[in-house]
């Protein structure tokens, strides 16, 4: 298998506490109304404490990337050597079609700029030897970059409950599922 | 609720009435030869104006439409630059056609470009049908595109053909009309009972008044009409056409996306 | 990326015609670049973005706010504008990473919303502000200063309220300023953490608290009221790690917190039993014959009376019909707390805000005690310290101008004041108590407070009974404000002054939790006319002796990095382990010392020991030992919390266009039977009423939250009027009037009902 980067979202160490979400924000200043990574709560059907379990998600780098397929001006391209998938926005037209195609939503609409934008795995920071920034900023290192090609799965789920499942595109992120406290409920009120 | 994406509903109605007339005025031609060539040039006059009016329409989608042409670039994955390409040689086929036909039908040609029209339905089918709408993500749009051409082909037609391809025509509308009425009622019934985006699409579609006005008025009308009158008259388009502008349009704002569930049970 | 941003990057790759700029002519020409050849032209993988080589500029900052946390912070500086914040990776504790608010700081600096210049406020509360120049401002304000002064013989009608909105030191040159002008009213006391600090002190001696990196080698980790995944995120990451090795994480809060969910058990008490749930624990211990006999012989006193009054006051039944968990739990947990080894409880600050809240942390203090948990490596009764802030306080400490006069009789010192009192004339500031402001200014007579200096501090929105003090506003002749933002207290300003944020000025940072220190250097120039806390008292200053020689003694020509390195002394350098302030340019210091609380054993007492019993507690007006203490008896239906949110540092953050992008608007949350007995359905609009005021809000249904209870964040919106402040009164905490000025505020013994609005 090729070398594959993306994200270990371990969801049992994510505290939710939206870390990661600015420090994209803090890296690329997006216009108000465009964000990269969003940190989704799961609901309660899933996790039964409203707001205390979350997915963090931005682009999978998928091994068949919708966005990728249905570019019309292929202003997408995957990188041989990692797998990112890269937009360059000097070459879109702002047609819309990756924004409309990409299940998880990860492309955004720059309305400024009038162009498609997602998250690229900060790989110009990677090539300088550093870490994406939500990785860095994590304080529980629950976001993570993996390599797909040598990652021991144990414990990990490919497509978790709440995260759409399109094993046509292959999303590069894998996820570790939170956990449930045992709960003492007070037994009587004051 | 997505946008409504008006650029959008304008470009796939219209280019799909150009097909329709298209497509239909080639086959009544297979019919015999005494069509009337006049006819068939009006057919393709308005072909290429309304198509004409849908490609504008379509640029003001774009964020950058100086950047259109380049929206070719991508024959190897992109269905949008499929459309594109088979949606600029229906054109081009299009005038061509006024061209060539100047002083007599060209029926092989005119097959040709009916070939080229049923092209463009499928590869905008295959574009607007992305994993991402699960409703949709199917046969659907296709089917959507293709009774589009068909209503206002036939409607359209009408306006021009001679009485010896009424018939034809009108039995094309009412089929047409009545394929309509069942896809469009049954389908998101169907929706109702699958995964949550499925569900949530129902349920968008079924609440919205545009798409109820759109059964009536764009479906239901026409066909009493039909049925009533003797005939079918201009203005019988026009309706129908106001109904698959609302119908397009409920298409793409009540269509769910995927991304709205994260952090949900699909 | 932005439009901004995108040209500032334009501009630093000024190279000449590289591949790029070959493809993007290319891609210009449209045509070629459409045809079939275009796929033999290889791709150029730089896609305009970041270069990071030898392109930017860094620099040391730290994150002032009321924090546990205190970031070290890297700032990636370029052509003199700062592009983005990193955490320092030489400090493990913030070991790369700040927070989301932390992550916002870039936003905040460069926000269109700042206060640029100099305002005046014609009429309060109107929005008729006029810019004026510095000279102008500081004339008003000299001017009523040299007025009342007249009028009064003193400047004692000159308040100031200041608290924790900025912890770089040399910040307290406000409270420096003020006694440069004379002798002063202020406002001292925490609305904080004043109880616990005051226990603690009783118990042991003072506030102190081991390493939190020591967490790891925990075996057992208690919680209570404290919510570190929301308001400590790095520590969570030890606290991960004691798990891993091999510990139990038990949380006890009322409300179903992040912490809560994260922890292997947790306990949803009764809200203020925290006290009794502790005795039960402790009675437990002592029956099973588990408490730690030979540390308790040998380095406490009490013991024997505080073992007498749980067996003749304590039962397992009672705790557990108090706190509302069932005694098996108490009775299982208290087992395991005292055979781990070690064991340790963090008590959080929401913890004491309450009527009993002192009394609470003296019993959960004895639990850790008693089984011989206090100075232990991993263990202890951590609550916060303060060893690390031994500075000079070079700003704060200023003389009065000749002949000043001023207050006779007490004066109050808050938590932070380390300024020891001087040799000199018996007159003192007046102190008033911080917790109850408006109050205060009410009664206050002799002189009446006529003039309100604001810094550090946002009382419209954070202070107690939010009604009472638009009164006492009412009554101030000059209210001057210092801040960024056009916040609730700018609003009711005559005059506002613009401050710097952390990259605009030169300080020195410490934390009240972790051991490390870090230099604050100016990464950029103050933007706009903003000036620092001793660049505007400098300033004032100059204009006052302009005026009236002699009215005012603050230096006036000052250097702020001068002023910073004068805040660092021998003992700090000797606790760090450095021989120059110039060495925290490589990174944040670790204090060498004083990790281990307590280690040796030697207590801050009158006993030199551990007093389970304190005579100098009983002194004060308390129990000696650490009794049961009944909470506030509800005044209305449901009780009201009013925590903190992970979005804000109390009103600081939330009002960022950033911040709001995930965080746009505040919410009641309500249990579901609660809300479906008035009504109320999700997100429907709801009106929070009680006896001191009133709130309309979105509610959010949760069985996070505790039947009998509903729950609201402090915080400041930029767009909508919300305060939970109109709702919370001043009633007092037992403790916090020893060490840390005035007693503490019952801020979570509140009480309201609901309507559909």
């Amino acid at each position: 298998m090729k070398k594959q980067l993306g994200f270990l979202v371990d969801s049992d160490r994510c505290i939710g506490c939206f870390t990661c979400a600015m420090a994209c924000k803090n890296q690329y200043h997006q216009e108000n109304g465009v964000v990269w990574r969003e940190v989704y709560p799961l609901k309660e059907e899933i996790y039964p404490h409203k707001e205390r379990a979350f997915y963090s998600l931005a682009c999978n780098h998928c091994e068949n990337p919708a966005c990728l397929n249905v570019c019309p001006v292929e202003a997408y391209f995957k990188r041989e050597e990692d797998g990112v998938v890269v937009h360059e926005q000097d070459k879109c037209i702002g047609c819309g079609n990756c924004i409309r195609s990409c299940p998880y939503g990860a492309p955004r609409f720059n309305p400024v700029l009038k162009k498609a934008e997602k998250c690229s795995l900060c790989h110009q920071r990677l090539d300088a030897g550093l870490k994406p920034m939500c990785v860095l900023s994590c304080p529980v290192e629950a976001i993570q970059v993996i390599e797909l090609s040598t990652l021991d799965t144990t414990g990990l789920v490919h497509y978790a409950p709440g995260f759409p499942k399109q094993p046509s595109l292959n999303p590069s992120v894998r996820f570790r599922l939170p956990k449930l406290p045992e709960v003492v409920r007070r037994k009587n009120h004051e | 609720m997505n946008s409504y994406e008006m650029p959008l509903v304008l470009f796939t109605v219209f280019s799909q009435s150009a097909i329709g007339l298209v497509v239909l005025s080639a086959l009544r031609q297979v019919g015999g030869p005494d069509t009337d060539l006049r006819s068939i040039r009006t057919e393709w006059l308005a072909a290429g104006f309304v198509l004409l009016a849908g490609l504008t329409a379509s640029v003001f989608h774009l964020g950058h439409p100086s950047g259109m042409v380049r929206a070719l670039t991508n024959l190897g994955r992109a269905w949008l630059s499929r459309e594109a390409l088979t949606t600029t040689i229906f054109l081009a086929m299009v005038a061509a056609g006024l061209v060539l036909m100047r002083k007599k039908n060209n029926l092989w040609f005119s097959l040709a470009t009916a070939a080229v029209g049923l092209l463009v339905l499928i590869a905008m089918g295959m574009t607007y049908s992305p994993v991402s709408f699960p409703a949709v993500n199917n046969a659907l749009p296709f089917v959507f595109f293709s009774l589009t051409a068909l209503l206002l082909g036939s409607s359209a037609g009408l306006m021009f053909v001679p009485e010896s391809s009424r018939p034809m025509l009108t039995r094309v509308l009412t089929g047409s009309l009545i394929v309509a009425l069942v896809i469009y009622l049954l389908v998101p019934c169907i929706w109702l009972s699958g995964g949550t985006i499925m569900k949530q699409t129902a349920g968008l579609w079924l609440a919205s008044p545009l798409y109820w006005t759109r059964i009536v008025i764009g479906l239901v009308l026409p066909l009493a009409l039909v049925k009533l009158l003797k005939g079918t008259q201009a203005w019988l388009w026009a309706v129908i056409l106001i109904g698959e502008l609302l119908g397009r349009a409920v298409f793409f704002a009540d269509t769910v996306h995927t991304a709205v569930n994260m952090g949900g049970l699909y | 990326m932005s439009q901004w941003e995108k040209t500032e990057i334009e501009k630093a790759l000024d190279c000449p015609m590289t591949r790029r700029r070959f493809m993007k002519w290319l891609t210009a020409a449209g045509v070629v670049s459409a045809m079939p050849c275009s796929f033999l032209i290889p791709r150029d993988a730089q896609a305009a973005g970041i270069v990071y080589e030898g392109g930017y500029k860094t620099f040391r900052n730290a994150c002032p706010r009321n924090c546990y946390d205190t970031c070290s912070i890297v700032t990636y500086v370029k052509d003199g504008v700062a592009k983005f914040v990193e955490g320092a990776k030489e400090s493990t504790f913030t070991r790369g990473g700040l927070c989301v608010k932390g992550n916002s700081y870039i936003r905040r600096l460069y926000s269109p919303d700042r206060i640029k210049y100099p305002m005046v406020q014609q009429g309060r509360g109107t929005g008729n502000w006029k810019r004026v120049s510095w000279d102008d401002a500081l004339t008003r304000i000299s001017e009523k200063f040299f007025e009342m002064n007249e009028k009064d013989g003193s400047m004692l009608g000159l308040a100031m309220t200041k608290y924790s909105g900025n912890f770089g030191i040399t910040n307290y040159g406000v409270e420096g300023l003020m006694s440069s002008l004379g002798y002063t009213t202020r406002l001292v006391g925490t609305p904080c953490w004043p109880a616990g600090i005051d226990a603690q002190n009783y118990d042991m001696g003072n506030m102190w608290c081991n390493d939190p990196e020591d967490m790891v080698d925990a075996r057992y980790v208690i919680l209570w009221g404290v919510n570190p995944a929301w308001c400590s995120v790095h520590t969570m990451k030890y606290i991960y790690e004691a798990r891993q090795r091999g510990a139990k994480i038990l949380c006890i809060d009322p409300v179903l917190t992040q912490t809560a969910a994260k922890a292997d058990e947790y306990w949803q008490l009764n809200t203020g039993e925290d006290g009794a749930l502790a005795l039960g624990m402790a009675r437990h211990i002592l029956d099973k014959g588990l408490v730690d006999q030979d540390w308790v012989a040998e380095n406490s006193i009490g013991f024997k009376e505080f073992a007498d009054y749980l067996k003749q006051e304590v039962t397992l039944e009672w705790a557990s019909e108090k706190s509302g968990i069932p005694a098996r739990r108490i009775a299982r947990v208290a087992e395991e707390f005292a055979t781990a080894d070690p064991a340790t409880i963090w008590i959080g600050y929401g913890m004491q805000r309450h009527v009993n809240g002192g009394a609470s942390v003296r019993s959960i203090d004895a639990l850790v005690a008693m089984t011989g948990n206090v100075g232990k490596i991993g263990g202890g009764a951590r609550y916060g310290h303060l060893q690390t802030w031994g500075f000079n306080y070079h700003a704060m400490i200023q003389q009065p101008p000749q002949g000043a006069k001023g207050y006779l009789g007490k004066a109050a010192k808050g938590e932070f004041d380390f300024t020891k009192k001087s040799e000199g004339p018996a007159y003192t500031n007046r102190t008033l108590n911080i917790n109850k402001t408006a109050r205060e200014i009410l009664d206050a007579t002799d002189p009446p407070v006529r003039a309100l200096w604001v810094s550090c501090k946002n009382p419209m929105n954070q202070d107690f009974d939010r009604n009472l003090l638009e009164k006492a506003f009412k009554k101030l002749e000059l209210v001057v404000v210092v801040d960024q933002f056009f916040n609730p207290t700018v609003e009711q300003a005559d005059i506002v002054l613009p401050v710097t944020t952390l990259f605009e000025e030169w300080t020195v940072n410490a934390g009240y939790w972790h051991y490390w220190l870090s230099l604050n250097e100016q990464a950029v120039k103050p933007l706009h006319e903003a000036k620092s806390n001793i660049e505007i008292a400098a300033a004032l200053s100059k204009k006052m002796n302009e005026l009236t020689p002699g009215s005012c003694t603050f230096p006036t020509n000052i250097d702020t990095k001068d002023w910073m390195a004068k805040e660092f002394n021998k003992g700090v350098y000797d606790l760090f382990g450095i021989n120059s302030w110039k060495e925290l340019k490589n990174g944040p210091q670790k204090a060498k010392t004083n990790l281990l609380a307590w280690g040796d054993g030697k207590f801050g007492t009158p006993s030199g020991k551990y007093e389970f019993k304190s005579d100098l507690c009983a002194e004060h007006g308390f129990n000696a030992l650490p009794k049961y203490v009944a909470g506030r008896k509800p005044y209305d239906k449901l009780r009201l919390l009013t925590p903190h949110t992970k979005f804000g540092l109390h009103s600081q953050f939330i009002n960022l266009d950033w911040m709001e992008e995930f965080n746009p608007r505040p919410y009641v949350y309500i249990h579901p039977e609660t809300a479906r007995a008035r009504n109320i359905a999700e997100g429907d609009r709801v009106r929070v009423k009680n006896k001191t005021g009133e709130v309309t809000i979105t509610a959010s249904l949760t069985d996070n939250v505790p039947a009998d209870a509903i729950l609201m964040y402090e915080a400041w919106f930029k767009n909508t009027p919300y305060n939970c402040q109109n709702l919370v009164d001043d009633t007092s905490a037992d403790m916090g009037g020893y060490k840390a000025g005035a007693p503490g505020v019952a801020i979570h013994d509140q009480f309201a009902d609901l309507v559909k609005a």
